[in-house]
């Protein structure tokens, strides 16, 4: 019996110009956020490709800077002598740590668009050099978003789902040929089920068909955990849609009041109601304000400055190619600057620290309103399955964070013993590797909004269930 | 006769419980969007200009020092809020709230508070902004889109034509009810929002006042467009159902397709340097200059100054070489700076054109280009600060490498005095007029322009022809 219906269904589809023409309208959609996404990965890779040949000529031409000093040359700047391990280890001979995109990146460029995916790292790398911006991007389109596949699925799918089954049942009692569908040994809720199976059928096959191709092209397939997890809320979210349709079906009103209210619960659950998380948030826990730490570094570096040195000796750091017939001690100077630099770096971790504390406070707060909205679960699970989340990226940061602790720790001793570097060192240079997520930890963490947005499947589902059984005739 | 349709329009409107709810919630949402972007904009502009002058005041109190190592101390300057952003936050969010002017180099904005908030809130800050130009419309669609074809629907449009009225006016009057239903909901809103403006201004609230004006008019012509096409489409289909999903199509690639799609079409019309490439091309310019624009040479500046001063020694000149050096690296490297930041800039204004001609397709572009520009917040307006506060910095540096070279012969260490550094005028920024805003934004108000006589010019049309049955 249920064959029948599908086989029914699919003939009045094809029959039905308008969803044929939604249908296509949604698959052209569905190509076109994927072509967005692969050419953001591809912009990505280009550039991080470019960082990383940097990496190697940065450590080449040193090479070779300390080779010709080693048969004799005279290094090209004074103030630029890569035998100085306060040079070698400073800016100069900075290595660039990548981080790759996520595996989905092209699914969902989430906040891959706005956090830096790279940062150069050096002796001189401390707090401030996380405050950096990412990559560039007209902050008008920041504001905006891009059109990829997350989008297209929060926003646009439950609209697409809504349009094939606000009718499933009203529009057959309004034909008239609900009763004789009725008049087959079949219940209410069979037929139902088996009208809105054939319609996720369809929408599944697209979205997840689509997510699939995606994967494809952009090499996700290595981690097959996190293209389940993005297939699961995606499907989630698209049953709950259904589910809620198949809810107000059962309310036994016209195919109209059906549309109204769904496109009502679209708006009020889509629309509305991040808006108002967002702004209730925003009102009640407001991020602490970065103009205060500016002031507080500034004041934190001024008093390790003043502790430190003469008039003199602050100005020849400043400007050691100005400081002409007087030349004071390399090593010492050198040691003397890294004293300096050091208090101004513990200062500013210890400010740092304080508002990361408050901040990482506050956004747990936000963060709790998200179980209002099916759209924000959906779109925290998806972002956290495509590794372009908060998360991925605050693991980067603390990645570099050790890095440049790892980095300090292996000029930092030659700096204050007033050691000469030479080319010998070069292969033994720290190196940035990104450790990515265990499979564990993105699963234990898309497992919350994942489970949220299960128990409103459930709600909806039992609610669909109850109000489909009270229904027994047109 | 059309002032009974209107009275008889607003009414029903009134009394329906659809458009109470409605209303109530976007009346609730707007009051306090209203609210929480006045309360939010004052905390920030507070702590800016608290943060501006503790930045002054380290300035000022670096006690003795060389001039140049207090131009590499450099001074922090801090983007003001302006009085209408708590309208419309716009691109405030994604551009910087800080900068650092220091020797040398011209830095970046930094701070974006966007890069602080979490994935969630990006999805949708909700500021007054946002529901005149998402949920208004919206509000207009539920109000209007029966008018016509519901009474096509249930035959009362036949009687209504029977009384003699002209479809024309009938549609008069019809607009003018929903007019007058929104009025319900956006006086008390403008009321209360140019209160806030009075309040909310350091200043004379005049300017404010006049932007608030031309915004409200703007808005105002947008939602126009909106009534104007849903009686086009009430007119124009058969069932009011019809009507409403052909509305919340039109809807929906307005408020959300057409705004992404321009972002992707700019970026690809217009695609901007990697920051990689960036920092890169400017390094090498820096490093090695580019034809037309050389890198200053110390030993040639030595040279080209005793042959002016007609002395024999460094030691002879009036001048600190090194100071009129710094001051020839600064003006090589500004006109570095300008090349580079200039075509980044350039390149962003071009794919702001971009989005604002695509309001061809969605008059929502339009209107937001507009809003955005009256209230201050937009890319051109972030860029009128950053070139204030870097041509501050470039007189900053003059004064400190002119104290150098003229309080000072080569070679000496040179302290100026502790008392010096208030000499420097304090950074004082000045927004930009209402003229100026407007003329950045002819495009956005053709096209606003545009939409209305285009909307009213197809409504009437329609409505001419819309059919009784």
């Amino acid at each position: 019996m249920v064959r029948t219906v599908l086989r029914n269904e699919w003939r009045l589809l094809r029959a039905d110009r308008a969803l044929g023409l939604v249908l296509g309208v949604f698959a052209l959609l569905f190509a076109y956020a994927l072509a967005n996404g692969l050419a953001w990965v591809d912009f990505q890779e280009e550039t991080l490709a470019a960082a990383r040949e940097g990496n190697v000529e940065r450590v080449e031409s040193l090479e070779a800077e300390l080779q010709r000093i080693a048969d004799g040359g005279r290094p090209s700047s004074p103030f630029r002598d890569p035998r100085s391990p306060s040079v070698l280890g400073g800016a100069s001979g900075a290595q660039t740590a990548v981080l790759e995109p996520g595996p989905l990146t092209a699914l969902a460029v989430g906040q891959s668009d706005l956090l830096p995916y790279y940062y150069d790292v050096s002796i001189q790398t401390n707090e401030s050099s996380f405050l950096q911006n990412g990559e560039i991007e007209n902050p008008l389109n920041l504001l905006v978003g891009r059109f990829d596949l997350a989008f297209l699925v929060v926003y646009l799918l439950p609209l697409l789902i809504l349009a094939l089954s606000f009718n499933v049942l009203s529009g057959e009692r309004e034909q008239g040929t609900l009763a004789l569908t009725l008049a087959q040994p079949v219940s209410v809720r069979g037929v139902v089920s088996a009208k809105l199976a054939f319609r996720a059928i369809l929408v599944m096959a697209l979205a997840l068909g689509t997510s699939l191709l995606g994967v494809l092209f952009s090499g996700g397939f290595g981690s097959p955990g996190r293209v389940a997890l993005w297939c699961a809320a995606v499907a989630a979210y698209a049953l709950f849609w259904f589910t809620l349709a198949a809810w107000v079906n059962g309310l036994g009103r016209s195919s109209a009041w059906n549309a109204t209210v769904l496109v009502g619960a679209w708006l009020l659950l889509v629309v509305v109601l991040p808006a108002g998380v967002n702004i209730t948030a925003g009102l009640l826990h407001p991020l602490p304000s970065r103009v205060e730490m500016i002031t507080a570094q500034r004041e934190a570096s001024n008093e390790a400055v003043n502790q430190r040195s003469e008039l003199l000796a602050r100005y020849l750091e400043d400007h050691p190619e100005l400081a002409g017939g007087v030349a004071a001690d390399e090593a010492n100077r050198a040691a003397l600057a890294w004293a300096a630099t050091d208090a101004v770096n513990r200062r500013l971790e210890e400010g740092t620290g304080v508002y990361d504390e408050r901040l990482a406070a506050q956004r747990t707060l936000v963060r709790r309103y998200r179980f209002l909205s099916p759209a924000l679960l959906a779109q925290e699970a998806l972002l956290d399955a495509a590794g372009t989340g908060d998360a991925r990226f605050a693991r980067f940061r603390s990645q570099v964070r050790e890095f440049a602790e790892h980095w300090r720790t292996f000029f930092v001793p030659a700096i204050l013993a007033g050691e000469r570097m030479t080319a010998d060192v070069l292969p033994g240079l720290p190196a940035f590797r990104f450790v990515d997520e265990q499979m564990r930890e993105v699963r234990a963490r898309a497992a919350i909004p994942l489970a949220a947005l299960g128990g409103l499947l459930l709600l909806a589902g039992a609610g669909a269930v109850t109000r489909l059984r009270r229904v027994t005739g047109p | 006769m059309v002032r009974h349709i209107v009275r008889k329009e607003f009414t029903d409107l009134l009394r329906d419980g659809r458009f109470r709810w409605c209303a109530a919630i976007v009346g609730v949402l707007l009051l306090v969007s209203l609210g929480s972007g006045w309360v939010e904009t004052r905390r920030a502009e507070a702590a800016h200009s608290a943060a501006q002058e503790t930045a002054r005041d380290h300035w000022e109190s670096q006690g003795e020092k060389n001039p140049h190592s207090a131009a590499h101390y450099g001074i922090y300057a801090f983007k003001p809020r302006l009085p209408l952003s708590f309208l419309d936050q716009g691109v405030d969010p994604y551009t910087g709230t800080s900068v650092w002017l220091e020797a040398h180099r011209q830095n970046d904005f930094l701070m974006r508070p966007a890069q602080d908030a979490t994935a969630g809130q990006r999805l949708g800050a909700l500021t007054a902004a946002q529901v005149l130009q998402y949920l208004v419309p919206l509000l207009i669609i539920l109000l209007a889109f029966g008018a016509l074809a519901g009474e096509r629907e249930q035959g009362t449009l036949r009687q209504l034509l029977a009384t003699g009225i002209s479809r024309r006016d009938l549609a008069l009057g019809k607009a003018l009810g929903v007019t007058g239903a929104l009025a319900l909901l956006l006086i008390p809103a403008a009321v209360v929002g140019s209160a806030a403006i009075t309040l909310g201004s350091p200043g004379p609230a005049a300017t404010p006042l006049a932007r608030g004006t031309v915004l409200a008019a703007g808005y105002l012509a947008y939602f126009a467009v909106f009534v104007a096409l849903s009686l086009a489409v009430s007119a124009w289909v058969r069932s009011a159902r019809t009507a409403l999903v052909a509305l919340l199509g039109i809807w929906v690639v307005n408020g959300l397709v057409a705004p992404r799609v321009a972002v992707d079409l700019s970026k690809w019309l217009h695609p901007t340097p990697s920051a990689v490439e960036f920092a890169r091309t400017m390094e090498r310019e820096i490093r090695s200059g580019v034809p037309g624009i050389e890198r200053p040479d110390r030993d040639e500046t030595a040279d080209r100054l005793l042959a002016e001063h007609g002395v024999e020694s460094v030691d002879d000149l009036p001048v600190n070489v090194i100071g009129v050096y710094l001051q020839e690296s600064e003006e090589f490297a500004n006109q570095i700076f300008d090349r580079n930041y200039g075509a980044l800039w350039n390149r962003f204004e071009r794919q702001g054109v971009v989005h604002e001609a695509l309001s061809v397709a969605a008059p929502l572009l339009a209107v937001r280009t507009l809003s955005m520009g009256l209230a201050g917040t937009d890319v051109e307006q972030h860029r009128h600060f950053a070139t204030a506060a870097e041509e501050y910095r470039r007189d900053l540096m003059r004064r400190m490498n002119g104290d150098l070279a003229e309080n000072s012969r080569t070679g000496e260490t040179y302290i100026a005095t502790a008392d010096s550094w208030a000499e420097v005028p304090p950074f004082q920024y000045d927004a930009p007029s209402l003229g100026w805003v407007l003329q950045n934004r002819t495009l956005s108000l053709a096209m606003l322009g545009l939409w209305l006589v285009g909307a009213f010019l197809v409504a009437g049309s329609l409505v001419r022809r819309a059919e009784v049955a």
